[in-house]
């Protein structure tokens, strides 16, 4: 308690000197941000987590080398500024992706960030180092690495084995901070130690996290909170109308579903609320290696029968985007224009022609209107996995198959994928960054972890590389949606549709960007100032 | 008198005994460990690094050693650690219990100066339209499912004050740390009151049938006296045993109060440390719920021995 | 105190007739609350069996033209974000309570009975371990113990039947138990003895005949609990899972999203189960002092 107080008493000081030097038209210094969180994440490790209930709490306590502009609202290479590092280069024949990094930069705990350290994270997420995490889900990301090397403590290489354009877009995601060598990954789940705006001050496991300013942040000025303060509410409504009562000041990001931001809007007027796509895409996944999703027919027929304007009327009241792997344009980048799009089947626009079509399959696989096809639709015992799974349920009876779902536990759900045991289920994959490169080799590359379907197309996985290796964007462009096309018409893992979530804050909270390409982010807050 | 004693303390360490078997078989037998669940957070599933996990936790090994291990720990005062937290299982309980225990001892408060004048008034003015519209109400109370009750009281308050009873850990007035506790405590305690109102009721009834209540009436003695001197004091046994049984009923409603209202206490947490599988948790926390309703039990039933002479310490 | 002689009071409130019709018509007098329980609990169970005639639209049918429509001439009660009619999801939502209610109910008093019975009439080791058994789960809070229950047997309806009617079980025994040890003094069961009978047809007819009017009043008593302890559990994620309809998921996941702007979301919901569990107890708590006059309140 003392020690808050000295914080709270130097932050006070800090307030004193700095605002004599702002400008009146930058931000104000002072305030605790009170947000709820959603839910209790597991630990407080970003690179053990693939869950923005970790990204979000824990973002502001590190730096990257390299960010996505954090008040861009779409995240795009060209946006890309340092942060660890001053500058960078791509050299040997793109092979070579050389930092030059910040000097006098401290670790929370008072000791230099040196290029030690960021060899130290990627070489431990490279699985090269005998300390290991407990659990790596993004190894896969530095699979074009080959090693890190230092030049001094101030600068650092990552050698690829063939170019890989991407690689900065992974580094500047949310998911990428760079970890101090000093500290154990134990330590790192319980008590995290970083370089960056907020120093980690507790978290209590379903009760609160407390993050507070880092005095000595090497961007001056900055932030310009005192303190972010999340309690943690898994509750939905009580979060809800916590919020309007004005007990905190902003919601949980990219977490307020469409008619509960009308709700906060009615009850709130003056709070401001953003709808904004999460790149988190509903699919089905189908296993293949058994009947009756072995035969092709069926799947196409599956396919056909999607009538994805009513799953986004029903879960989105109409906002919601339809696409393929890639998010849509205009937020997304890389997604299948609308013109292609259409000519992927069970895209048309014509439900009932299609649905036609997917019946005509059915009957040359031996069903019809007196032979219904019995199918288990398994999926998580969560909302946002068991409504669409409902309606898709609906759906299916359209063509002679009769849906019975099976809702699985959280901690079944993998176990359950990974034993095969399901016939189709009902996904959600979220995108931390808006490149081919993370969604194409996590989701479809034969063996990837998170490939839950075990596709395997080493004809298009060919297709991966060369997109990857592709420096011109425009031909680049081309290849993913050439590539994109052809996972939809193999129904590799069928895109149900994008969804899209609110934001709220109160007018008195400055500063907000919610991103509108990646959920994964966009959550520094360093910039972030309560006008009060 | 000691020789019972004995027994009765023999015999608690016996359901103590059980109930450590039975939470720990029964937490095994539900599929899925916290390995799965961190697996679920990180989105895949390496089963070598699922198999390292499981043997740094310990959950790799024979049922039997690991139940072992858990028991002799006890013994020794060592609760483990939090499987998610990777902290202290002491340190994540014992700040948690003190919340609950006010919540609870208010509820039970609450029930109790609600319910037992409800019901003496129900009693005595018995067939009239009072009695039948405490009736009603009181029943009314038992039909309304728990988190609906404190999800309106919360939309209500929000819709017609702006503002709402969540639960501040530092409250500034005394007015909010009332508000921090009285509230959702009402909620939960809404429901006991309505059983003690009809336990009160009920025994109340029977005392006023008794022969010595008709002796004392025709001797001349007041209505009010009879009532409220003769048959309420011989009416408070049962009323007592119920409100010790409530105490052990009351965590129910607890987890779904501390729930609704965000309250971080004992309940809700129990509940999250059983769907992330936190073995050390539960397990340590279900004992200690046993032990306080195991000696609750123990205390009503010495108390009613105090109480009422008819009983003795025999078996 | 003795029974009511219910024909003895018959006669003295001057009824000429002791016929069954005019019998009920005097007992539902005599307890209009408990009339008025039974009348709902019969329109309960009227609506659980007749649902498929009842319901207007199929409870499970999407239909994302419809969804969040007002109450209207078409759909009474409105429908969901789904579009599911909400009088029809009532309707059969009644099944799944009423499955729930007597499933549980009806499991766990059958095993209480035996459990007590024998308990009760054994005495001896029998006794000593089913009494420290009960005690064990006694001591367990009893929706952790249904959390735990369900979350081992996986959400679907017969398991959380199996999980509500567990902590019933030691109740029941309890009750049992208590009135067999008394029974066995009575008597009619030395008399039952000394002329030879056996132990388990004494036990099954003289014993357990006699302790079925307390078994009825504690029965009817957990009926309206265990409706409430399925909305419990469905609040917490663990209840009965889509597709079925029911009354305590409606309650809880509408009540997070929709309760101002589509009300009529949960408003029927929570007046079908507050009105089912309130009927159920009005209805055990006239059954009580009709078949238990020394508790008669």
């Amino acid at each position: 308690m003392r020690s808050v107080r000295a914080l709270a008493a130097m932050a006070a000081l800090s307030v004193l000197t700095v605002s004599t030097t702002t400008l009146a038209d930058e931000g104000k210094q002072g305030g605790i941000l009170r947000m709820y969180h959603r839910d209790s994440p597991a630990n407080a490790s970003i690179h053990e987590g693939a869950t923005y209930s970790v990204n979000i709490p824990f973002m502001p306590v590190f730096n990257n080398l390299v960010i996505y502009k954090q008040d861009e609202p779409q995240n795009r290479m060209d946006d890309i500024v340092p942060e660890l590092a001053e500058s960078w280069a791509w050299v040997n024949d793109n092979k070579t992706l050389t930092f030059k990094l910040r000097q006098g930069v401290k670790w929370h705990d008072g000791k230099p960030f040196t290029s030690a350290d960021v060899k130290c994270t990627f070489d431990m997420l490279m699985g090269k180092l005998q300390q290991k995490f407990r659990q790596n889900p993004r190894k896969a990301w530095y699979n074009e690495v080959n090693d890190i090397s230092t030049n001094g403590d101030f600068e650092v290489s990552f050698n690829l084995k063939r170019p890989q354009p991407s690689l900065l877009a992974l580094l500047a995601s949310g998911y990428t901070p760079v970890y101090p060598c000093h500290v154990s990954p134990g330590d790192m789940r319980t008590h995290p130690i970083g370089t960056g705006p907020f120093k980690f001050v507790e978290f209590k496991a379903n009760e609160s996290i407390k993050l507070t300013r880092n005095p000595d942040y090497w961007k001056k000025s900055r932030p310009y909170l005192d303190g972010i303060e999340f309690t943690i509410i898994p509750n939905r409504s009580t979060a809800i109308l916590a919020f309007v009562a004005g007990k905190f000041d902003m919601t949980f990001p990219t977490e307020v579903t469409i008619p509960l931001v009308k709700d906060v809007k009615s009850q709130a007027p003056s709070a401001i609320c953003e709808i904004a796509p999460t790149n988190v895409s509903t699919n089905i996944i189908v296993n293949s290696s058994a009947p009756p999703f072995d035969n092709v027919d069926i799947r196409r027929a599956m396919a056909l029968a999607l009538d994805r304007k009513a799953f986004i009327s029903i879960m989105f009241e109409g906002q919601g985007d339809i696409g393929g792997t890639m998010l849509p344009p205009p937020n997304g980048l890389w997604g299948l224009p609308k013109e292609m799009l259409e000519t992927i089947p069970g895209y048309g626009p014509d439900v009932s022609a299609n649905r036609e079509e997917a019946k005509k399959l059915m009957q040359k696989a031996g069903y019809g209107p007196d032979k219904h096809l019995a199918v288990k639709v398994s999926t998580r015992n969560i909302p946002v996995y068991r409504d669409p799974a409902v309606i898709l349920i609906d759906q299916l009876k359209s063509i002679y198959i009769d849906g019975e779902l099976d809702v699985v536990e959280t901690a079944n759900w993998f176990p359950k994928v990974a034993r095969k045991d399901y016939m189709i289920g009902l996904n959600l994959t979220g995108n931390a960054v808006d490149d081919p490169d993370q969604s194409f080799y996590e989701n479809y590359s034969c063996g990837s972890e998170r490939n839950y379907t075990n596709y395997c197309n080493k004809e298009i996985e060919k297709l991966f590389d060369v997109q990857s290796q592709e420096t011109d964007a425009g031909k680049r462009k081309k290849l993913v949606w050439e590539i994109d096309k052809r996972l939809q018409e193999d129904v590799a893992r069928p895109i149900i549709f994008h969804s899209r979530m609110g934001t709220c804050w109160q007018p008195y909270v400055k500063g907000v960007t919610i991103m509108t390409n990646s959920s994964y982010n966009g959550y520094r807050y360093e910039d972030l100032w309560l006008d009060k | 008198m000691f020789a019972y004693l004995v027994r009765r303390l023999f015999l608690m360490l016996v359901t103590l005994f059980g109930i450590s078997v039975v939470i720990f078989f029964l937490l095994r037998i539900v599929p899925g460990n916290i390995v799965d669940i961190l697996f679920a957070a990180a989105g895949y599933v390496d089963p070598a690094d699922k198999a390292n996990l499981e043997k740094e936790l310990g959950i790799d090994q024979p049922l039997v050693m690991q139940y072992l291990h858990w028991i002799g720990g006890l013994l020794r005062g060592d609760f483990g650690y939090s499987y998610v937290s990777e902290k202290p299982a002491l340190q994540e309980i014992l700040p948690r219990i003190p919340i609950t225990a006010r919540l609870a001892g208010l509820a039970l408060l609450f029930s109790a100066s609600i319910g037992i004048p409800l019901g003496v008034i129900s009693a005595v003015k018995q067939g009239t339209k009072l009695d039948y519209a405490l009736r009603v109400v009181s029943l009314s109370g038992l039909s309304l499912p728990s988190f609906w009750l404190g999800l309106l009281i919360l939309t209500a308050s929000v819709a017609m004050f702006g503002q709402m009873p969540i639960f501040n850990p530092n409250p500034q007035t005394w007015l909010e740390a009332f508000a921090t506790y009285a509230v959702p405590a009402a909620a939960v305690g809404f429901r006991s009151a309505a059983l003690t109102m009809r336990i009160t009721r009920s025994s109340m009834l029977e005392v006023l049938r008794q022969d010595y209540i008709r002796t004392a009436r025709a001797k001349g003695a007041s209505d009010a006296a009879v009532n409220y001197q003769h048959a309420l004091k011989n009416a408070m046994l049962p009323v007592i045993t119920v409100i010790g049984i409530e105490a052990a009923f009351l965590i129910g409603g607890l987890i779904v109060t501390e729930t609704v209202f965000n309250i971080p206490g004992v309940a809700r947490f129990l509940v999250e440390a059983i769907r992330w599988r936190d073995y050390p948790i539960v397990q340590n926390l279900v004992m200690f719920i046993a032990v306080v309703v195991v000696f609750a039990n123990f205390t009503v039933d010495m108390l009613y021995a105090v109480f009422d002479p008819r009983i003795r310490f025999t078996d | 105190m003795a029974a009511i002689d219910y024909d003895l009071e018959l006669r003295r409130a001057g009824a000429g007739a002791t016929g069954g019709w005019r019998r009920v018509m005097f007992l539902a007098q005599r307890h209009v609350l408990g009339a008025a329980g039974l009348i709902i609990m019969t329109l309960f169970v009227f609506t659980a069996i007749f649902a498929n005639v009842l319901a207007r639209f199929d409870p499970l049918t999407v239909d994302a033209a419809h969804a969040l429509a007002r109450p209207s001439a078409l759909h009474w009660m409105g429908t969901d974000s789904f579009g599911r009619d909400v009088f029809s999801r009532i309707i059969h939502g009644a099944r799944i309570s009423l499955a729930v209610g007597l499933g549980s109910t009806a499991l766990g008093a059958s095993i209480g009975v035996i459990v007590g019975l024998t308990s009760g009439y054994l005495s001896g080791w029998v006794d000593l371990v089913f009494q420290r058994v009960s005690d064990i789960l006694q001591a367990l809070p009893l929706l952790v113990l249904a959390l735990v229950m369900t979350a081992a047997l996986g959400p679907s309806l017969p398991n959380v039947i199996i999980a509500i009617a567990i902590p019933l079980i030691p109740t029941v025994a309890r009750v049992i138990r208590a009135n067999t040890l008394a029974l066995r003094e009575q008597p009619f069961v030395e008399a039952a003895k000394s002329i030879g009978m056996s132990e388990v047809r004494i036990a099954l007819r003289h014993v357990l005949p006699n302790t079925l009017a307390p078994l009825i009043v504690l029965a009817t008593a957990q009926l309206g609990s265990t409706i409430l302890t399925e909305a419990s559990l469905s609040f917490l994620g663990l209840g009965i899972p889509e597709p079925y309809p029911s009354w305590g998921r409606m309650l809880s996941e509408s009540a997070a999203e929709y309760v101002r702007t589509a009300p009529w979301l949960v408003v029927f919901p929570g007046i079908a189960i507050s009105l089912a569990v309130f009927g159920t107890n009005l209805f055990g708590d006239a059954l009580r002092d009709i078949l238990d006059p020394r508790q008669r309140g």
